[in-house]
Parts: C-alpha cells; structure tokens; sequence
C-alpha cells in the first residue's frame, strides 16, 4: 500500500431535500443534527455501498484497507438550514407480556442545502475506475430518507480551509468562535479490523475496543441567521 | 411511453411537484394549546417554507401496501396483518419466533421485506433470565422526503372548529385548525433491486422471481395510489384536493441510483432529463393522467433486478 501512486477524488453530490446527520450522543428522541456527514459516516457509507455494488469478498479483501485509511475532507454545501421538527413517536411497552403502545412526541433537527457537498478522499490512482463507481452509488448519508445525488467525480486537491477539520488540526491564529462546530466520529485509526466495523459478518464477538473515536471538528460555515427553532449557516473559509 | 417487453428495474425515483389545497397533512402538534401547529421548515435561501413529512407518507403508504399484498396473495407475518408498525421487532419475543433469521423474515412477509425492520441485538442477563440477541435489520426500500412548500406559492388559512370535549364536564371545546394549499416538492425513492433480498449483506432470501414480481408490483400500485389519492393527517374532514402532478419518474435499469433532484427548482424536469442515457430512462409528465399511464405501464411491464453482487456470484459458479 505504501508505493502505490494516489490522487484526491472529488466526489460531489446535491441534496435535494431535507436530510438528518444525528450528532454522536444526542438523544433519539431529541436530535441535533451536522449540517453534513462526519469521515466515519463517509466510511460506513462507502461499506455499505460497497457491499451492494461488489458484495463482501471485494469490500473486505480489496477496498476496506483503503476505506478505513484513506484521509477524508468533507466540504459542506454553500448554505445550510436547520429547523427543529417535532414528530409523532411510537413507543412500545412490555409488561408481563402484554405490549402496549404510548404515542410521544420527539424532536429532531432537519437540515436543508443549497449548493453542492463535496466529499474528498485520497485514493488509488490505478482503481478510480471502482471508486468512482462506488461514489457515484452512494444514494444518502446518515438517515436512509436524507438522499443524495452525485453528480460528479473528478480529480481536484481539496482545499483544506474550505473543509471540516478536528479542532486538534486548527492553527492556534485561526479564531474559531463564530465557526459551527460539533462531536463527529471517526475511525479510531487507519487500522480498524473489518470484524470490528461489520460485526455481523462471522461469529458476534464483543471487542474491547470501539471502531470509532469522538472528536471536535470545526465546519467552514458561519451562523448567520438564528431565530426561534431554526438556524441557518453560510460557509465562510477557515481561515 | 414505455415498450412491452420486461424493463428490470434497480431503483426508480419519482420527482414531483404536486399541488394541494385545503390540507392539513402533517402537523407539528397544539404545544399545548387549543391550535393545531402546520410542520414549518426553513431553506437553505432563508426563506420559511410549510412542510409535511416524510414518516405520516411512509406509514400510508405501508397500510395500503399490506393490503396489496394480501390480494396478491403475499404472505404477512402476524404483526403486519395487525398493522403493528413494529413489524419483526414485535414477534421476536414469541417462542417460535426465537431463532428466526432475517431470511425468514423476509420469506414470510412482503410488508417486513418492503419497509424494512429493526430487530436490536441484545447481551444476556442472567438476573432476569434473558437470551442474548443478534441484531436483524432490512432497510425500507421505498423513502419518502419532507414535502417542501415552494417558498411564495402556499397559502396557509386558519379555521375555527368546535368538538365535543373528552368527557361530559369538558362541554364543547373550540380548536383552531390551519388549511394550507400549494405547490410542494416531494421526492420518493423505490430501491427495487431489494426486493426478497437480506440488504444488510445483499444476500437474496427470495429466488422464486414470480414472487419478487408479485412484491415489486404491489409496491409500485401502491406508489401511484399514495401520489394520485394523498392520504395523511385530518382527512376525515381536510381531505386535500389535489389539483395538479408535474415531474419525472426516473428508472435506474442497470446497477447505480436513480439521480434524485428537486421541484423546489424550476428547472427540475430538464435537469434530470438531461441525465438520460441507456441506463436511466426518465419519463416526464404534467398532469395526473401522464402520471397513472407511466406508472400503470411501469406496474404491467417491469420487474426488479437481481443484485450485481449477486450476479457476479452466480456467474463464478458457473463458470467453476
């Protein structure tokens, strides 16, 4: 893996509706949302993907080394709103074996884009025919009704400002205070085990270590507008 | 139109903008108050627009499938013939449901296999007596968006109704309940390609194609009623007229997603038309009637596709 030649992909996708990325440990029945998928949703989602596409022996043997490894950017879209909703739940009770159903209210984040996302990822050269594919078949992030489109891949360096980055990565000069930033998940590091990412592929086993890792991550969009329930952000560079 | 032979179909898309008036589909609740509170959303322009969501859809639309596929004869597990929205989730506690597998699910019943169910895995306890538990999951193979009011083109109106209070004491209660008419832009996606197949490991539970036909049939009636007769909340006395369907069916034949783009852009129609090739066939329509022909030939003349993974797997078994 070390010798082989990689280029950035750049994969962009339009979101045509309302879509939801619920935040790392907000409740369910409560939900903050990103305003664009986290590196470990990238990941999943390329797995799964994956899975459709080439079936299991391609994705674990040949593109989850590269998955789990590979250095992801996510550019988000140009202008993002987030309005809370209030939805109708369905809670079921057990009690001595007689299930009865109580109705409650959740709330959840919505969030809706204008302009493309862009996801970078740095990729064997010689395979951009099956990433390509593979970016091309991703059809939402996060919640499976938070759809997208891809509408283009192509070779471009990301710039770097213009992508979410941890906290940890920020020079110190850069002032983040007026920047949105929140929990996303990682993978832990580049060398994650399929059986960890995808536990019910063989015999369940429990590890001890999680896959993912929580970290800080400062998004290139600004507050610019906050009224009651709804937010609305516009990306500015990080710097 | 569509030709006569079989058209296989991956995933299919359905792009619209539909016209309501005088509805009350989705709602956010009184927050304790005596008026009803329509589903509000704010754009990415900055604009508030008025919203229904996907889920109220979704159910309706899971409701009516149950009985499509009874009439086809389609099995359904006991907790979908009750309309239990659970659907696997509720038997795994019976007996005979202990060790089922998602295969089985997806054999015994379309509504399960259709949309989907969430089976949480589950560590033993000793104390209480309890099994551990594999977690068993299908994704829904058909997804509804929010419906998004086209920002200056819905009109919301409010009325006052009275009714009869929850018991004798409470006398008559009086209520504010909005009417809301407009144009919306709603997108839908049927991931057919799914159809009698384990998702989580695109493994195919289902072989017998007449029964993935019967299935995938049932889904797509139950698409063109869901458009053509809106059903959701306060029908019973707000039923929407429906006034106007514009927008295009887009048809994936060949492994990939149908490109999704949406009627909140005027453009919408030649954007995804522009994205026409022998692999995603895009069928516009402006009216209602264009809408039922595409969706009555879609119904008569396709079929879902096998996995690609699948696919690949068979053709190395033959050639071994």
């Amino acid at each position: 893996m070390n010798d082989t030649p990689l280029s950035w992909l750049a994969a962009e996708y339009h979101l045509p509706a309302t879509y939801s990325c619920r935040l790392p440990f907000s409740s369910s029945n409560s939900a903050l949302v990103s305003p664009a998928p986290g590196p470990a949703t990238v990941r999943l989602a390329l797995i799964r993907t994956g899975l459709e596409i080439f079936g299991r022996d391609v994705v674990r043997d040949s593109l989850f080394p590269w998955i789990r490894a590979a250095p992801v950017l996510i550019r988000p879209p140009e202008r993002v709103a987030l309005s809370e909703q209030v939805l109708r739940a369905y809670k079921a009770d057990v009690d001595k074996g007689r299930v009865s159903f109580g109705e409650s209210v959740v709330y959840r984040q919505m969030a809706h884009a204008q302009g493309t996302m862009t996801v970078y990822l740095e990729l064997p050269r010689q395979e951009r025919e099956t990433w390509e594919t593979l970016l091309r078949s991703v059809g939402y992030w996060g919640q499976a009704s938070s759809f997208a489109t891809c509408l283009e891949v192509s070779e471009r360096v990301p710039l770097r400002h213009e992508c979410a980055q941890p906290l940890h990565a920020l020079s110190d000069r850069i002032p983040i205070r007026p920047f949105f930033s929140c929990v996303l998940t990682e993978f832990r590091d580049s060398h994650v085990r399929w059986q960890e990412v995808i536990p019910f592929d063989g015999p369940y086993s429990r590890t001890a270590h999680n896959p993912l890792k929580l970290e800080v991550y400062v998004w290139p969009l600004q507050v610019v507008r906050q009224d009651g329930q709804n937010t609305l952000l516009m990306r500015a560079p990080l710097a | 139109m569509l030709d006569t032979t079989t058209l296989t179909i991956y995933e299919l898309s359905i792009n619209v903008r539909v016209s309501w008036q005088a509805h009350s589909l989705s709602n956010a609740g009184t927050n304790g108050s005596n008026r009803l509170m329509p589903r509000r959303q704010m754009l990415a322009d900055g604009s508030e627009t008025d919203a229904c969501s996907g889920s109220i859809a979704k159910h309706h639309h899971a409701v009516l499938l149950a009985e499509y596929l009874a009439a086809s004869g389609t099995p359904l597990c006991p907790a979908c013939q009750q309309h239990d929205g659970r659907r696997a989730a509720a038997l795994v506690e019976r007996p005979e449901y202990k060790n089922i597998s998602v295969e089985q699910i997806l054999q015994g019943c379309g509504l399960c296999d259709a949309h989907g169910f969430l089976v949480t895995a589950k560590n033993a306890n000793s104390q209480q007596g309890t099994e551990a538990r594999h977690r068993l999951t299908k994704h829904s193979l058909v997804e509804f968006s929010f419906a998004l009011g086209l920002p200056n083109r819905t009109n919301e109106t409010s009325h006052l109704f009275t009714r009869v209070g929850d018991s004798k004491e409470e006398g008559q209660m009086l209520m504010k309940m909005p009417a809301r008419s407009g144009d919306y832009a709603l997108i839908v996606r049927y991931t057919s390609v799914g159809v009698g197949v384990d998702t989580d490991k695109w493994r195919v539970a289902i072989l017998d194609d007449r029964q993935r036909l019967n299935r995938h049939r049932a889904i797509l009636s139950t698409l063109h009623d869901t458009l053509l007769s809106p059903d959701g909340a306060m029908t019973a006395a707000m039923l929407p007229h429906l006034t106007g369907l514009q927008g295009a069916i887009v048809v994936r034949n060949a492994v990939g997603r149908a490109p999704v783009y949406s009627a909140l852009r005027e453009d919408f129609i030649a954007r995804l038309s522009a994205m026409r090739s022998d692999t995603c066939l895009v069928y516009p329509f402006e009216t209602v009637d264009a809408f039922h022909a595409v969706m009555e030939n879609l119904v008569a003349t396709s079929a879902p596709c096998l996995p690609a993974s699948y696919r690949l797997q068979q053709q190395q078994e033959e050639k071994k």
